[in-house]
């Protein structure tokens, strides 16, 4: 007795720790992703501030440090930063008083800094080299480069520095060339802050000045997360950088090959099912096929996106196509669609089919009127599990020689394209900052629509179980 | 209930049917007689449902089967060789065991075998005629296009996929243990409305229930593990039985 007792709790808790940890790995996976692609809402507000940035390093002379700085890469015109006179090449060094030496620190600030959906916060910047400090010449002497300030711009001049003086260090960072000059001073204002202590030999004779070359201001930024994600979803893509990244042209992709697909392999599927289910007789032939079927099924999707750049793209001249796309990927659903719609036609009880027949029903008829529509919420289930399974898959588009780098929307079947799992593919191998985050943040738009498709899916058999019960 | 010998509508000629190497049918020889309701008794497994489900060629369905003799509807064997199933089909209709109707309204359950036949007429009066024909009509008449044949009850189902038979105008109706499923009462206005049907349709109707066939048939063939063993009236068979074996299953010392 105890021992039946005990071979049902070891069931029970094999049972429990399976359902268990499905739960939580989903849980935690949404969760994980969600944080991840947290910061794209910061980084929107940012991008829509006008500032694109980009990270830079400095290596420090006659050491093997290397300090990093983040220049303003693009600044949208007519935007509010191009209003206060940033500009493309500029530094920006600080963001509510946070020192920026990466782009992700901005954007962190930004997404930090206590209020509602608008913030305005200080920005401090250092404008480019010939603005901040004006022309500057590189001579050699005795083999040592000295950096000559020939024509000192009016913010130089503003800051006491004169014509002819020989820059030296900032803030104890040598000076050691005129491009190397300005990166000193950014990287000084972002280590040790304004002024910086500017030592320069002016004469003959060695002096220390202390100057703030920052220009500061107040940016107005807006963290609307509903729009960062709607402006991420329905904006192309800017390849260089992830503030600015889109998926719509992935989004796009995706629903293009997913319909070119639909069509090719949901009335094949469901022929093919249909015959084999109610058409096929017992024989060799038969058995054969659904064998074949079997197979295909278990063929791993990289073989298949070989079968489609074979077959599709290269014999069939279709090319690097949403239609060589849709085509390989019906491919690799077909069989699952036949499966699907085989166990939907199998739940259709026999005695249905013989009442049609008993009244003169064709064969056709009968599965038109009577078994199709019983099997309906199951096949459309099937259906609807397979779509899902495609639309995240990326080996076989990959094989095929999809692009992964889409910065326009396809307009036809014969464009070339890109699907979600491709582009996240794609940003995820991206070592610059950001990046991470809009992959994740991609991630979560597919999970999200997989999850919708599901629970129609769900709602579908639903509705039409009701109606078939009355 | 008269006695006559009509000219029978459908006659097996030494009809054997197997299941792969099973022979669940051996060679029978029977004939059914117009307007008149021919009622198959036997033990389960005897044969009899395979043979009526012979009769409109239900058993093409089943992998495995193979006939052998002939089975004559008005003299055209049905097994020919280039014999349409659908159209034998068409003129011998058929109620099954368990009530099976469309998941559609009451109305599409019986409009089906006329739509796909391409019915001419009036399909309304047809569908209402059916239904009254097979006593339904007053308990639906509000609610053809309502209720499905699943919110029917098991007795109304029944006698719906009794009216989607008639509905085609089949001149033979084979009803395959219509009332195993059925409660007494819905048992007995199933048996009143066999009898009237009988006025205008040939019936052969496969039973277990000897009362049953007792009650409503005019002939009786009472079969045994695939042997037809007696066939006559059913007064006959149920009272002067020629084989010990009949006598032997209607009296109850098996079955």
């Amino acid at each position: 007795m105890t021992g039946r007792r005990t071979v049902g709790w070891a069931f029970a808790a094999l049972a429990g720790a399976a359902l268990g940890v499905s739960l939580v790995v989903l849980i935690v996976l949404i969760v994980i992703t969600a944080l991840q692609a947290g910061p794209i809402t910061a980084m929107r507000a940012v991008a829509e501030a006008g500032i694109s940035l980009s990270l830079r390093s400095m290596d420090v002379p006659s050491t093997r440090e290397s300090l990093s700085y983040s220049t303003i890469a693009q600044v949208e015109a007519g935007s509010p930063a191009s209003g206060l006179g940033m500009a493309r090449g500029d530094a920006l060094v600080a963001v509510a008083g946070v020192p920026v030496d990466r782009p992700s620190r901005a954007w962190d600030a930004v997404g930090a800094a206590p209020g509602g959906y608008e913030v305005t916060l200080p920005v401090a910047w250092i404008p480019r080299s010939e603005i901040t400090l004006g022309a500057l010449r590189a001579t050699s002497v005795a083999g040592e480069t000295r950096v000559v300030l020939t024509s000192p711009s009016p913010a130089a001049q503003g800051g006491g520095l004169r014509a002819g003086d020989v820059l030296l260090s900032a803030a104890g960072i040598p000076i050691v060339g005129t491009r190397q000059a300005w990166e000193a001073l950014v990287v000084a204002a972002r280590t040790q802050g304004t002024p910086i202590e500017l030592t320069l030999e002016r004469g003959g004779e060695l002096q220390v000045i202390a100057w703030d070359p920052t220009a500061r201001a107040e940016l107005r930024f807006v963290r609307n997360p509903l729009r960062a994600w709607w402006t991420f979803l329905t904006t192309l893509n800017e390849p260089r950088y992830p503030e600015r990244a889109g998926l719509f042209p992935a989004f796009v992709g995706s629903v293009y090959v997913v319909l070119v697909m639909a069509a090719v392999a949901f009335p094949l599927g469901v022929a093919g099912a249909v015959y084999l289910e109610e058409y096929a007789p017992n024989n060799a032939l038969t058995r054969v096929i659904e064998v074949l079927v079997a197979n295909l099924a278990g063929t791993p999707s990289a073989v298949v996106g070989i079968i489609g750049l074979e077959v599709f793209a290269r014999a069939l001249g279709a090319g690097r196509s949403i239609l060589a796309g849709g085509l390989t990927l019906s491919i690799l659903i077909l069989p699952m669609m036949i499966v699907a719609t085989r166990e939907a036609l199998r739940a259709v009880p026999q005695t249905l089919r013989e009442a049609a027949l008993a009244v003169g029903a064709t064969r056709w008829e009968t599965v038109r009127h009577h078994v199709l529509p019983y099997a309906l919420p199951g096949i459309l289930t099937g259906t609807i599990l397979s779509f899902s399974r495609a639309l995240g898959e990326a080996a076989p588009l990959l094989l095929l020689g999809a692009f992964l780098f889409v910065t326009y929307v396809p307009r036809g079947l014969g464009d070339s394209f890109t699907v979600v799992p491709l582009q996240i593919f794609e940003w995820a191998t991206r070592p610059q900052d950001g990046f991470a985050t809009v992959a994740a943040a991609a991630i979560v738009i597919l999970v999200t629509l997989l999850l919708v498709l599901n629970a129609l899916a769900i709602v579908l058999r639903n509705r039409f179980q009701r109606r078939w019960s009355g | 209930m008269s006695e006559h010998v009509a000219p029978p509508v459908l006659s097996t000629r030494k009809f054997s049917l197997w299941y792969g190497s099973h022979q669940a049918v051996i060679e029978v020889d029977l004939d059914i007689a117009e307007r008149q309701i021919t009622a198959i008794i036997g033990p389960s497994g005897c044969g009899k449902s395979t043979l009526i489900r012979a009769f409109n060629r239900l058993n093409d369905l089943i992998p495995g089967v193979r006939t052998a003799g002939e089975i004559l509807f008005r003299g055209e064997g049905i097994y020919r060789r280039g014999v349409d199933p659908v159209a034998v089909r068409r003129h011998i209709g058929m109620v099954f065991q368990k009530p099976n109707p469309f998941p559609k309204t009451v109305f599409e359950n019986v409009a089906f075998g006329l739509r796909i036949n391409g019915f001419q007429g009036n399909l309304k009066d047809r569908v209402a005629q059916a239904l009254v024909q097979a006593a339904l009509w007053d308990e639906v008449k509000n609610d053809l296009h309502r209720k499905t044949g699943y919110d029917l009850s098991g007795g109304q189902q029944q006698r719906l996929c009794i009216a989607r038979a008639l509905a085609v105008e089949p001149e033979v109706l084979l009803m395959d243990e219509p009332c195993s499923a059925l409660d007494p009462i819905a048992t007995a206005k199933i048996e009143d409305l066999i009898r009237d049907l009988a006025r205008s349709v040939t019936v052969a109707i496969v039973t277990h229930n000897m009362q049953q066939a007792a009650r409503v048939s005019d002939w009786t063939a009472f079969m045994l593990l695939g042997e037809l063993v007696e066939f006559g009236p059913t007064r006959e068979v149920f009272t002067r039985p020629k084989d010990s074996r009949t006598e032997a299953y209607i009296t109850g010392r098996f079955g």
